[in-house]
């Protein structure tokens, strides 16, 4: 006889909950239910276009600023499809690359040692530095991952939340002195992640190719938690539909595209919204059987995939990924090591971009039509800390008719459809260990928040 | 050691991400002196449920509740374990010796209030500006005060803490009408803008991207009628919106998820609309009209040229 238990998922961001059924000691169907649902999409409408640019980041506490580009990408976007040029320099692109960059490292470090690392505190009671409060690397990387956001203040004036983005640019005028700062600050975070993260210099991680050769040289937290897993069983367990998905190219380690088997161009039309099992059906709420989540099943031909930093490794077709892919059958360990390894490769691009601003472009070139006379639809794309980010905007008479946001978390979390479950909730069928499951649903980085916004 | 709960109703843990970012005390400072029984993002173990029975049997004492995102008693938009987060309040409001209300979305229902298809979204005493929250207009806990409100979307993490570290010493705090503590409501974000000096020369800004210019005029900054202490207690310790260059979309207030066009002022007649607090329409206008006939050298050039 199957067993149904429901389990709610805390340490994650906003709660989830698990429905797991059993049968003869094994997870056989798998339910991930995000229960929490606030209306976004629809608070948007007919809203001034330019409003979305304050609305959108409070989607998420954690991930907003991602939301905020995204917003400022599909307003852009829109004066395009309407045939005008837009202009933005060399400098606003770049200053919004860096404090999008700086939201994926605090992100990532918060995630690795905040809501994943905890659960190896159940298996192995020597770990007691991570301990969450008085562990000496849980306050580390409380500490880190806040100083690494104060660069969005210098240039955004605060985070969470700052809407400093906005077609044509971005609305500060920094000093080479504020760049001083930020430099210096991406400076010393850098020299925590390879003391602490990797332990060891990041050109020499970079040169890295093998599992081995990491574990053999590192020795930082990174190795210590991919150790324990392996320890633990991991290798085998994890694997979601090896289909990866990314919208955006971010230079120099991000490629967009579309892999299951091998990889093709991403291709906006070919992703479509299943609602059959979401509360949410044609914009209104719907509580009928069977279905039993907010969030809904975003599909791209038809078939589930996996978005995230792992995702951007393979399609990036980078060595040591790929490898990591074969080394191991389940892609627990691989997705965890995948977005840690994502700090170290952006904190490095962030410097760049720092030293490349020339500070004697504009920061702002005003659209020459005002937005108001703006009709249409357009799309606007994001890679944030949990994967792609899809906004799209439908406006009329200046303002929003329809807006829609695919998350991240809604490609990864989402609810199944006829054919597929959603990639999560297939990686966890037939583990027998319900602590394991919780962890790889984890791996996936949850955030309930934007699964169902 | 007192003790800390920390629930979550209908937010987007903003707040919780920026109280991560506290600095003087850290978080964990905090959490070393209070004793964090449970909070949905941090703790360890997933024993909400026991810990409320705890509190419920007086096995535990419970110092402050604190309550982050928009209340509703509707199961369907938001539950926690079998219960609505206004089951949640409703057991422990009575056992909490003070219950602070982060973020506008707790306090006032903010933008999750503003949608349409579930009505019953508020916040803990107030929906908006009228005092239709969850609990009672004359609702008290055991220590005397109201619910302590701290507005913002999100929170300043200092804001919180100083007012957290008050009540652990045993300190009196005083409220304003929306029961925010004085101390940190009485400033505006206008008050230590870097911008000032602008402001005070009516010099505008036309367009984004220069740090010279105040946003008043012509950009919609409501640094002059919101009350925040944005440019005092600076954000992430570094700036704050107006130092940068973004107008204050004041945040902190209850119509802030109503009201629109955020980067635009309205005028009327080249007046604007809303003026600074504390002055009237026709001092507004005079003391503008003098400042724009008096040059000031230092204002209308890029400061690289200024002397
Ligand atoms: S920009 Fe806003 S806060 Fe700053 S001086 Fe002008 S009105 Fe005041
Ligand atoms: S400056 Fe205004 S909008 Fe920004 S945080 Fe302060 S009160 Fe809120």
């Amino acid at each position: 006889m199957a067993k149904v238990e429901k389990r709610i998922l805390n340490r994650v961001e906003g709660e989830v909950e698990l429905k797991l059924v059993w049968e003869k000691g094994r997870i056989k169907d798998a339910f991930i239910i995000a229960p929490n649902f606030r209306g976004f999409e629809f608070i948007l409408e007919n809203k001034p276009l330019l409003d979305a640019l304050v609305i959108t980041p409070r989607v998420c506490g954690i991930c907003g600023h991602a939301h905020l580009i995204a917003t400022t990408n599909a307003l852009e976007n829109l004066y395009r499809e309407n045939g005008y040029e837009i202009e933005v320099s060399q400098k606003a692109q770049l200053i919004r690359n860096i404090t999008l960059s700086c939201e994926i490292i605090q992100n990532h470090i918060r995630w690795f040692y905040l809501f994943v690392i905890p659960d190896f505190l159940k298996f192995n009671t020597d770990l007691k530095d991570f301990y969450p409060i008085k562990g000496e690397k849980w306050r580390k990387a409380v500490y880190y991952s806040s100083k690494i956001v104060k660069i969005i203040a210098i240039f955004g004036g605060q985070w969470p939340h700052t809407s400093y983005s906005i077609p044509g640019g971005v609305m500060c005028e920094p000093t080479q002195m504020e760049l001083m700062e930020a430099i210096s600050i991406v400076d010393n975070v850098l020299e925590y992640f390879e003391n602490d993260v990797i332990g060891m210099n990041i050109d020499d991680y970079f040169s890295i190719k093998f599992l081995e050769e990491f574990l053999e040289k590192s020795k930082g937290d990174l190795k210590k938690i991919i150790e324990e897993a392996i320890k633990l069983g991991f290798s085998d367990i994890g694997k979601a539909y090896d289909r990866f998905l990314t919208v955006c190219n971010v230079s120099p380690f991000i490629s967009q595209g579309v892999t299951r088997r091998k990889k093709c161009n991403f291709d906006v039309s070919k992703v479509e919204e299943i609602e059959t099992f979401s509360f949410l059906e044609n914009g209104k709420s719907k509580f009928s059987k069977g279905k039993y989540s907010w969030a809904k099943a975003p599909r791209y031909e038809g078939k589930p995939f996996e978005t995230g930093p792992l995702a951007r490794r393979i399609n990036n077709e980078d060595e040591l990924f790929i490898n990591l892919t074969k080394n191991f059958k389940g892609y627990y360990i691989p997705r965890i090591w995948a977005r840690v390894d994502e700090i170290g490769k952006i904190l490095v691009a962030i410097k760049k971009y720092l030293l490349n601003i020339n500070l004697n472009e504009p920061s702002y070139i005003k659209p020459k039509v005002d937005i108001k006379n703006l009709e249409g639809q357009a799309y606007g794309f994001c890679e944030a800390a949990r994967g792609s980010l899809i906004h799209k905007v439908i406006a009329k008479e200046g303002k929003i008719e329809k807006y829609d946001i695919i998350t991240p978390t809604v490609w990864n979390l989402g609810t199944r459809c006829k054919n597929y479950l959603s990639p999560a909730e297939k990686a966890i069928i037939g583990l027998s260990d319900k602590l394991k499951a919780e962890m790889v649903v984890r791996s996936f980085d949850v955030c309930s928040v934007c699964t169902t916004h | 050691m007192k003790t800390l709960l920390w629930l979550q109703g209908l937010t987007c843990n903003g707040n919780t991400q920026s109280l991560l970012n506290a600095e003087n005390p850290y978080i964990y400072e905090i959490f070393s002196k209070i004793n964090l029984l449970y909070h949905p993002s941090l703790s360890i173990e997933n024993n909400l449920n026991e810990i409320i029975d705890k509190i419920l049997d007086k096995e535990i004492k419970l110092d402050f509740l604190i309550v982050e995102g928009a209340i509703t008693k509707n199961k369907n938009f938001c539950k926690i374990g079998n219960y609505s987060i206004s089951d949640l309040v409703n057991k422990l409001k009575d056992k909490a010796e003070y219950i602070i209300a982060v973020g506008n979305c707790a306090v006032h229902g903010n933008l999750p209030a503003v949608y349409r298809e579930n009505k019953d979204i508020c916040g803990l005493q107030f929906k908006f500006e009228e005092k239709k929250g969850l609990l009672p207009s004359d609702f008290k806990t055991k220590s005397g005060y109201p619910v302590i409100n701290i507005t913002g979307c999100p929170i300043h993490p200092a804001w919180f803490t100083q007012v957290l570290m008050a009540l652990y010493y045993d300190r009196k705090i005083s409220l304003d009408k929306f029961n925010r503590p004085k101390e940190i409501f009485m400033y505006l974000p206008h008050d230590g803008c870097t911008r000032n000096e602008y402001f005070e020369w009516k010099t505008e800004a036309e367009e984004f991207g220069h740090k010279e210019g105040c946003l008043f005029y012509n950009l919609g900054c409501r640094g002059p009628m919101t009350h925040a202490p944005c440019n005092k207690i600076l954000w992430n310790r570094i700036s704050s919106k107006t130092r940068a260059g973004m107008p204050c979309i004041g945040c902190t207030e209850f119509n802030f998820p109503v009201r629109e066009n955020f980067f635009d002022t309205k005028k009327n007649m080249g007046i604007p609309e809303d003026i600074p607090l504390g002055v009237s329409k026709r001092a507004y206008i005079m003391i503008s009209g003098v400042a724009k006939t008096l040059k000031n050298e230092r204002v209308s050039k890029k400061l690289e040229d200024t002397e």
